[in-house]
């Protein structure tokens, strides 16, 4: 069989992808994931990043000399679309891929490329993110999680929340203050922080839909080392753009689309018959397949352009409020079949218009950045 | 999903780049509402001389693609001019009789507003102007617009009834319906375009009114109608089974980034000289004739 380095056209990857995951996705996930026990569902999930990476499909818009495979997003939205098809497990490595790698690649010292970058792409070492904090949200600017000089490195202390996987990382990138006296953005420094260490408490947090993805995590005189310190203090406002803007928006938009079809699926599926439903499931139906559009439309726009920063705040208001009225129209229409899923969906997609980036951010980043609106 | 590449051929880039900078500078980007009831600013012979509106001719493998058209429409519709460019590409791309002919060509449509057994014709009331009796299947020939009667609604369009309408093969109903999307979604930019730049420069309460937080998201929501219009269109250029949909969805979307448009301008957005009813009304006229275009698919 080639090498992925030798399939160059959509076709072949994609060919090569699904067989791949074919091959590989797991039988017990695929069939049985509801009846895993947490721990068993996150050994799979574990593992699944060590097979992506064993079966060369980690980090695949990285650049090979950095580990990864060298290909363009459009390979990453492919494979992220297959993934999501064949049912893949959602590895635990995606905090270090799509928000490390690329700040690391960006700021990154040799040698902290050398010790992080492989653990990371093997699947070994699990991240999580510390970004937000509850003082802290839209206004990222306004984190004041303090980092305080010492022998050797910093003391950290304060509150981080909406950290996933902050249970299971070994590693958190975390935006901290090291300097309150000096101005806005320029007061932060990004810190990659171990966190199998004393002085860190975990607190899950429940949702309003009664799951619990998410913990918020306290550090108390909490250790980092200058060597795992990125670029110098004060760049950490210019290292957390490089991580957000990264093109990890067609990715995410894509694993989303793939979602919201399974979930238009199922209300074509329950409802298709009902002729008064016809026009609005209709209408949800293109809108839905324009998302895969707008992803296309994107991923065939310069990654080094403006266009395609300004792509990315589109894609994302245009999933999140359409996951909504898809959910919502379930739950209106719901049947006894289907009432559990849509409560549920709906409930849990209350939040698709807040997280990574609340879409009043995404319209002021459109109006400001895109349209050149006064501040 | 298959993932296509959703780029036009170099084709579709060149000529929609050289429509461009051609109408820019026969407008001097000049409001609408100065010329749009007067002469055109561009003359047809300007349109005939470079050739464009025999683009949409198939010949070999590098002739424009409906993608390539899509290209094209867009950017025609970027600056909207009295000028039969789009009908008379879709009429020669669809009949070798309007092919041969060197003057501009154009077709009737049924439409929801007209009695029955009579069309609206775009551009049907510039002189000369020559009407298909039949599109596609190489079917059909010229004939000067039977039964003419002005409809002054869109004055951009420049439409006339006639007691004729033209029978369409499915190819050419869907073909022109997605370029009139790709059309309206250039002219729904230029709009949004407008309530940007007024939004910046009107002032209220002392400050832009484009720095209030509840403008800039009209506009943040009339720039992604914008997007989604001309992504719809795309969409349906590659997709022929989705294409009167997509086509209908796309027009329906410029239109609401007119609208918004529309709303920034405050009081001026309703005025006759601040010309921004033009736009409403060519795509409103559009999405009519589009419509009905979907009973020959």
């Amino acid at each position: 069989m080639p090498t992925i380095e030798d399939r160059t056209s959509r076709e072949d990857f994609t060919e090569a992808a699904r067989t791949w995951l074919q091959a590989n996705v797991p039988t017990r996930w695929k069939e049985n994931r509801g009846s895993l026990t947490e721990h068993e569902s996150d050994d799979i999930r574990h593992e699944w990043d060590r097979q992506l990476h064993r079966g060369g499909f980690a980090g695949l818009s990285l650049p090979k000399e950095f580990g990864g495979q060298g290909l363009s997003m459009i390979e990453e939205v492919i494979f992220h679309d297959l993934a999501a098809q064949e049912q893949a497990p959602d590895g635990l490595a995606r905090i270090g891929r799509i928000l490390t790698a690329p700040s690391l690649i960006g700021h990154g010292t040799e040698d902290q490329l050398a010790r992080f970058l492989p653990k990371i792409l093997s699947g070994d070492e699990i991240w999580c993110q510390g970004f937000s904090e509850p003082n802290a949200g839209s206004d990222l600017a306004g984190v004041t999680t303090r980092a305080v000089k010492v022998e050797g490195g910093y003391l950290i202390s304060g509150r981080k929340t909406w950290t996933s996987f902050a249970k299971m990382a070994q590693r958190c990138l975390l935006l901290a203050q090291t300097d309150p006296s000096a101005p806005r953005h320029k007061n932060l420094t990004m810190f990659m922080l171990d966190m199998k260490q004393p002085g860190i408490t975990l607190s899950p947090i429940k949702q309003a839909s009664g799951l619990s993805h998410f913990a918020e995590v306290q550090f108390e005189d909490v250790f980092v080392a200058d060597e795992d310190r990125i670029s110098e203090e004060g760049t950490g406002w210019q290292v957390a753009m490089t991580t957000l803007m990264n093109e990890r928006g067609s990715v995410e938009a894509t694993s989303r689309y793939v979602e919201i079809r399974s979930d238009m699926d199922l209300l074509l599926k329950t409802l298709g018959d009902r002729p008064e439903l016809r026009m609005q499931l209709e209408e949800l139906d293109m809108r839905v397949e324009l998302v895969h559009w707008q992803v296309s439309k994107a991923i065939d726009i310069d990654i080094d352009s403006p266009d395609f920063f300004r792509a990315t705040s589109i894609m994302k208001v245009l999933w999140s409020e359409l996951w909504q009225a898809t959910s919502t129209f379930g739950l209106e229409n719901m049947t006894p079949e289907t009432a559990d899923h849509w409560r549920l969906q709906y409930l849990e997609t209350r939040a698709s218009s807040i997280y990574s980036g609340s879409n009043e951010i995404q319209r002021n980043i459109i109006s400001e950045r895109v349209l050149g609106l006064p501040r | 999903m298959t993932l296509l590449t959703t780029r036009p051929g170099e084709i579709g880039v060149l000529a929609a780049g050289a429509i461009r900078s051609a109408l820019i500078k026969a407008t001097d980007q000049a409001n609408i509402s100065t010329y749009i009831e007067g002469a055109s600013p561009l003359a047809w012979d300007d349109i005939a001389d470079a050739g464009w509106d025999l683009v949409g001719i198939h010949e070999d493998e590098d002739s424009a693609t409906l993608r390539d058209l899509v290209e094209i429409a867009k950017a025609w519709g970027e600056t909207t001019v009295q000028l039969p460019l789009l009908p008379s590409i879709m009429a020669k791309r669809h009949s070798s009789a309007a092919a041969e002919h060197e003057g501009p060509v154009t077709f009737s449509i049924h439409t929801q507003s007209l009695a029955a057994g009579t069309g609206l014709v775009p551009f049907g009331q510039i002189a000369d102007i020559q009407m298909m009796t039949e599109l596609g299947n190489d079917n059909g020939s010229l004939v000067s617009v039977p039964g003419l009667v002005v409809d002054d609604f869109a004055p951009s369009l420049l439409t006339a009834q006639s007691s004729h309408t033209t029978v369409f093969s499915a190819d050419a109903a869907r073909e022109i319906s997605v370029v009139w999307a790709a059309e309206a979604s250039g002219i729904a930019k230029h709009a949004v375009g407008d309530a940007v730049a007024y939004a910046k420069q009107r002032k209220q309460f002392g400050k832009p009114i484009g720095s209030f937080q509840a403008v800039k998201h009209h506009l943040a929501n009339a720039h992604m109608h914008v997007e989604q219009a001309e992504t719809a269109a795309i969409w349906a250029s590659l997709d022929p089974a989705n294409a009167h949909r997509g086509a209908v969805h796309s027009l329906n979307l410029s239109i609401k980034a007119i609208e918004l448009s529309i709303q920034v301008h405050g009081g001026m957005g309703f005025t006759w000289e601040m010309g921004l009813h033009f736009y409403l009304r060519h795509v409103i006229a559009l999405r009519e004739m589009v419509t009905a275009l979907g009973a020959h698919a």
